[in-house]
């Protein structure tokens, strides 16, 4: 008989296949299929955050484990009903307009998924007019933005500003990251936060959302 | 009396990575890229460039045909020697294994000399960091060691070309935050030179673009690549990737993504004006699997960038190569130990023009105390690759000979102004003298004070900035220069 722990031991490990095994086989057990995304399947992933930042996993194991998840997600997910399925909340990201670079920001929508939000990647050179008209649609818990240059993170104060303009500061968090911003920076531009780091920035959202870091 | 028919001796030391083979192989692989894969030109006048070059257009990525590269290979400049700001003179010629070394641009932090604190650099920061760059005598050209943040940051790049030309008659890189920047800058420089040709022909800056890997050509990067070819100044092109990031996990494959992402610049400063001076560059080191940062202090970054030394040597093309940086914050035994094996394994790979001295936090944060150390390095590397010298004058035997058993040998010759720190050889006894380094007796550390190197590099630090004085401008051209950065106007990325 299948465990919640051993699908958990499948995600750390980076299994996907007996991940995907385990679902089914909890699945035709009778199991809750929330009990097996949310205490097992999160559950490893939740371990794996431990573990990374104990630098005993690294990216290439998060990875794994990111994948394995999903296989096993993929597998229970027919069997709730949409309105059921409980994220931490929905992350709006992207890389500011006028600048290309996205593999910080990459490894940020990585970590969150991971972690257990939804995320909706909007790619590099998004505008603040884009962001606003994304903001509107998607109603997002928070919005994060990534920068590596010195020019273009001044896109992260306009887009503060549109935000306010158009009465959406209040609904949404904002964060950001990249090498040229600090927490100096974040609280000049009165962002909710700031993160060095792709763990640090999954750790910050929960904070954020209200759920245990 | 003795007939060394025909002796081969090595007159200096240097290491490879790669056989020519090898090179061929890595280099055939990038066309290879370049073609079937090729990179995206988000420039709309850098395609319409290529595409009237023969290249294939598909939508915004450029396909480049073999031929192409290869021809851009061999029509670009190979010969380039950088000179003096106040003179002319001719000082850095960057070709065969000739390793030049300086600091690194853009790191958004800096770190006060006096105050120990980390804060953003600043028009004095770069002002400081210039100065000690141009007191120290391994070191042979400036990067700025900081974004000037207390001024519009839209035109720091102009702010951060006027501290550094005041501060240093040695030559120059200049890294613009787009084109505009990059004609002011050339501007500036053209009037200290006394006009464009007197620049081009004596050039004393160096012009810097890099794209965004894998395989993007930003705007910013395309136009000043375009621009410095038109001008016909040299133009470093310098991806900075990362293996298992933004390139592939196995170190050739880094090399190939690089290389293709460097040879595609070349392409289009040769499509734009054939016979423009190119220098290809790279930062090739790892995403760090627990960290996620972009290593400046991983021993694969050494190991790639000898072996890009090796495929530049093969191209005859010079190279932009990487030493003296760090990933710790603080300059401790780590800083040390990463710059010091960068330091000499790039000087023995005989890269061209290095830069990042100063590096400190993996690239964000610069440090003038390891500046100071580096340099110290730079001497014992230097020393390295200036190997053993073997002729019967230097073998010695007639000297081994009068001394006999038991004797008593005549002390190495040490070094005297003005080349304290240098290492060339004026005669077959001198040795490298340190003037940084500790070998003194306990007592006698004990009594100066038992001071660690950083402690002794941060005195100097603070001498450099408080007694230094650099070779000024001719009378008036500050002002001109002041008039040019109090002109300039910012453009907004992305509009």
């Amino acid at each position: 008989m299948a465990t919640l722990e051993d699908i958990a031991q499948a995600v750390v490990d980076g299994n996907a296949k007996k991940s995907k095994k385990l679902a089914q086989q909890l699945v035709d057990e009778g199991l809750p299929p929330l009990d097996i995304i949310n205490q097992g399947l999160m559950g490893g992933m939740q371990e794996v955050g431990v573990q990374f930042k104990a630098n005993v996993m690294f990216v290439p194991d998060v990875m794994a484990a990111a994948e394995a998840m999903a296989a096993g997600v993929e597998i229970v997910k027919p069997l709730i009903e949409a309105g059921d399925i409980q994220t931490l909340g929905t992350v709006y990201i992207c890389t500011v307009k006028g600048d290309l670079h996205d593999i910080g920001k990459n490894l940020v929508v990585m970590m969150l998924e991971g972690a257990g939000f939804e995320v909706i990647n909007a790619g590099v050179d998004v505008s603040p007019e884009k962001i606003v008209e994304d903001v509107r649609k998607y109603n997002p818990d928070i919005i994060g933005m990534s920068a590596l240059l010195t020019t273009t993170m001044l896109h992260m104060k306009s887009t503060i500003e549109l935000l306010q303009e158009e009465g959406l500061r209040d609904d949404v968090k904002v964060i950001i990251g990249g090498a040229p911003v600090s927490q100096d920076f974040a609280d000049e531009i009165a962002a909710d936060g700031y993160s060095p780091d792709a763990v640090a920035a999954a750790d910050l959202c929960k904070r954020l959302v209200g759920a245990a870091a | 009396m003795r007939y060394r028919t025909n002796l081969k001796a090595n007159t200096g030391v240097k290491m490879n990575v790669f056989t020519e083979s090898q090179c061929q192989e890595l280099v055939f692989a990038a066309e290879e890229a370049m073609w079937l894969t090729g990179t995206e030109f988000h420039d709309p006048e850098s395609l319409e460039i290529l595409r009237k070059a023969g290249c294939t257009i598909d939508g915004i990525i450029a396909h480049i045909p073999p031929h192409i590269t290869e021809r851009a290979i061999q029509t670009c400049q190979k010969h380039i020697v950088l000179c003096n700001s106040r003179t002319g003179e001719r000082e850095l010629f960057l070709e065969g294994g000739n390793a030049y070394f300086g600091s690194g641009p853009c790191t958004p932090f800096t770190r006060n000399p006096y105050t120990g604190e980390r804060h953003r650099a600043t028009r004095q920061s770069v002002a400081w960091a210039t100065k000690v760059l141009d007191a120290l005598p391994n070191i042979d050209y400036a990067m700025s060691l900081g974004i000037v943040q207390d001024v519009s940051l839209l035109v720091s790049d102009r702010h951060e070309f006027e501290q550094m030309v005041l501060n240093t008659d040695k030559p120059i890189i200049t890294v613009c935050n787009d084109q505009y920047g990059q004609e002011d800058n050339i501007k500036m420089a053209e009037i200290i030179a006394g006009g464009e040709e007197e620049l081009r022909n004596h050039p004393f800056i160096c012009l810097y673009a890099e794209p965004i890997s894998p395989g993007v050509h930003c705007i910013e990067a395309a136009q000043k690549m375009v621009y410095g070819a038109r001008k016909g100044l040299p133009t470093i092109y310098t991806p900075c990737i990362m293996a298992g990031g933004t390139a592939p996990a196995t170190l050739a494959g880094v090399m190939v993504q690089g290389l293709c992402e460097s040879l595609s610049g070349l392409v289009l400063g040769q499509c734009t004006k054939e016979g423009s001076p190119f220098i290809m560059g790279g930062v090739y080191t790892v995403l760090d699997m627990g960290s996620t940062i972009f290593s400046y202090g991983a021993p694969e970054l050494d190991l790639m960038l000898a072996g890009l030394a090796d495929v530049a040597h093969y191209l005859k093309i010079p190279l932009f190569g990487t030493a003296g940086c760090t990933d710790t914050c603080v300059i401790d035994e780590q800083a040390g130990v990463e710059a010091a094996l960068s330091m000499a394994m790039t000087n023995m790979s005989g890269a061209n023009l290095n830069h990042d001295t100063g590096y400190a936090e993996y690239g964000t944060t610069s440090n003038l105390d390891l500046v100071v150390i580096a340099d110290e390095v730079l001497g014992m590397a230097r020393r390295l690759t200036a190997g053993i010298e073997t002729t019967p004058e230097t073998l010695d035997l007639k000297e081994i000979e009068k001394v006999g058993p038991g004797g008593r040998f005549e002390p190495a010759e040490p070094y005297e102004e003005p080349d304290e720190g240098t290492f060339e050889p004026k005669n077959i006894r001198h040795d490298y003298q340190a003037r940084l380094v500790d070998r003194g007796a306990r007592e006698i550390w004990e009594k100066a004070g038992g001071k660690t190197l950083t402690q002794v590099a941060n005195e100097k630090v603070r001498d450099i900035i408080e007694n230094h004085e650099p070779e000024p401008l001719e009378k008036g051209l500050a002002a001109k220069i002041r008039e040019c950065v109090e002109n300039a106007v910012g453009h907004v990325p992305g509009e």
